[in-house]
């Protein structure tokens, strides 16, 4: 059994707050260039959250109406983690427009402005961070954890084999358009440890 | 052994390992024309490297859709990103056969591909690497249990024999039109249907021929037309919903129901003829001094009970007082 994950130095909550800044500017950068629109860049949440609290957490991120998500897996150099990328079912019809998406808006359709999204921001999200820290990320292929679902119901499916851990959270909002967005990476227990070793070396 | 040599066995390991993945890799510049096809390719296809070099990708497999994968390919040039697409998006990109011919349960092998940037000396990304993973198993899997919830949730809400919504599901869905009704929908109406005598029948004619009746009518309130939503309440006791339709639509739809019944007759009478199939209806129209689903329900529960004592075989609409 590992030992508790430190909780996070003041210091070392700057350094993830400004990695994050730096990895979704990249991110936004490129998602602005995709869908031709301003991002605005908000201010990530480092957190270390019980795994009871990421209900909680996600709930925040769905504001209680029905959601969309795909999770990704990434990993390198002994850290791992999760992103997660979840979409207000609101914002469909505006990203459909943004992306000059023709044809019906229906699930299929939703799906596949779902994946683009993901595939671009949590790519850029994820490498940005690995390239500050030297890490090189391999991801895992995309999965749908859900269309049009409760918070309750994407969540079922996870299983809890961590205690707490460090969680980002990067709330997307797209100017003038009712599109939200929201990116949670989440990191494993084991990673914390390694990822903190980084971060000091980083610090010094 | 030079450091020539060994560099030289390496590549070889490596174009054997590339050569023996069971992963499908394609190397692709701008244009879309192939470089690299591995066996994985090759097998599935039957397209051998040396055919696919420097072929275009939509010439030479025109089931691919150009323009929804140039989508994908697009950032992966531009913006040096990895990009995904995995089954549920479409099926496949390649249309390859089942791996497993014999007990494979699909036809086609379902896809889930990487798209990932090459960067070349200058860091500019002149080709794309696309991978190919075959992912049929995990696709069959997802959807039997897709299937399973769907089969369970059915079987939960509906009655067996008659295919209708059971009691359970049908006054949910009366709460809903309730809801609507009190936001100032167009006045709906309810039905409460007891065959008659039905006990006596079963025990004349058999409990096959009376099951039979209660599937008859089930078809009956299943093909009425405009939303409406039937439901077995139990035993021989029907519910059913006519989403707006007023008090004299009702009736008259309550009177069609049962003169349909009475066709059943012919078809259903005991060796002396005596076996007469009817029903009572008790009808309630949605009103504002309705407050809740319920309440609906009790005032169709009068109705039918008033029909029931003024001597069966009738419909009676509940008189709201005003």
């Amino acid at each position: 059994m590992s030992a508790h994950p430190a909780i996070l130095s003041e210091d070392q909550r700057d350094c993830y707050q400004e990695l994050t800044n730096v990895a979704m500017g990249q991110a936004a950068d490129r998602l602005a260039r995709l869908l031709n629109a301003y991002i605005v860049l908000p201010i990530p949440k480092i957190s270390v959250i019980e795994s009871s609290e990421l209900n909680m957490a996600l709930r925040d991120a769905g504001n209680d109406s029905s959601v969309s998500a795909v999770c990704q897996g990434f990993i390198g150099s002994g850290i791992a983690g999760e992103a997660m990328l979840m979409f207000n079912d609101t914002s469909f019809a505006s990203l459909a427009t943004l992306m000059q998406h023709t044809g019906p808006l229906n699930k299929h359709a939703e799906l596949e402005l779902l994946m683009d999204t993901a595939s671009i921001l949590i790519g850029a999200c994820i490498h940005g961070i690995g390239d500050q820290l030297e890490i090189h990320f391999n991801q895992g292929h995309p999965v749908v954890l859900g269309q049009h679902c409760d918070m309750n119901e994407l969540l079922k499916r996870g299983n809890n084999g961590w205690d707490r851990t460090l969680a980002i959270e990067i709330h997307y909002t797209i100017e003038h358009v009712n599109i939200e967005c929201e990116l949670l990476l989440l990191f494993t227990e084991e990673s914390v440890k390694t990822l903190n070793k980084k971060i000091d070396f980083l610090l010094d | 052994m030079s450091q020539g040599q060994i560099e030289l066995t390496d590549i070889h390991w490596l174009m054997d390992i590339l050569q023996n993945i069971d992963v499908g890799l394609v190397v692709l510049d701008t244009n879309y024309n192939i470089h690299l096809w591995n066996a994985f390719m090759d097998s599935h296809s039957g397209i051998s490297p040396q055919v696919a070099k420097d072929k275009n990708l939509f010439d030479l497999f025109p089931e691919v859709p150009e323009d929804w994968f140039r989508k994908k390919a697009e950032p992966v040039f531009q913006l040096k990103t990895r990009t995904f697409t995995i089954w549920e998006q479409r099926p496949f990109l390649f249309k390859f056969s089942n791996s497993r011919p014999i007990t494979g349960r699909t036809e086609f092998m379902y896809q889930n591909t990487s798209i990932i940037p090459l960067e070349s000396p200058d860091k500019q990304v002149n080709h794309i690497c696309l991978i190919i993973y075959d992912v049929t198993d995990t696709a069959v899997g997802r959807i039997d249990v897709t299937q399973a919830q769907e089969t369970l949730s059915e079987i939960q809400s509906h009655d067996a024999l008659t295919g209708l919504l059971n009691r359970t599901s049908w006054l949910t869905v009366l709460d809903d039109i309730h809801a609507e009704q009190i936001k100032g929908a167009a006045p709906s109406s309810l039905l409460i249907i007891d065959l008659d005598h039905f006990r006596l029948i079963n025990r004349e004619i058999g409990h096959d021929k009376g099951d039979e009746i209660l599937k008859r009518l089930g078809a009956a309130l299943k093909t009425l037309g405009g939303e409406t939503h039937g439901a077995r309440l139990g035993g021989e006791l029907f519910g059913l919903i006519l989403k707006g339709k007023n008090a004299e639509q009702a009736v008259l739809t309550a009177e069609r129901l049962r003169r349909s019944l009475s066709t059943l007759n012919t078809s259903t009478q005991n060796n002396n003829g005596s076996t007469m199939i009817s029903a009572s209806i008790g009808v309630a129209t949605w009103h504002a001094s309705i407050t809740s689903a319920s309440e609906w329900l009790s005032c169709a529960d009068k109705a039918l009970y008033h029909a029931k004592e003024s001597g069966k075989d009738r419909t009676t609409l509940y008189q709201h007082k005003n």
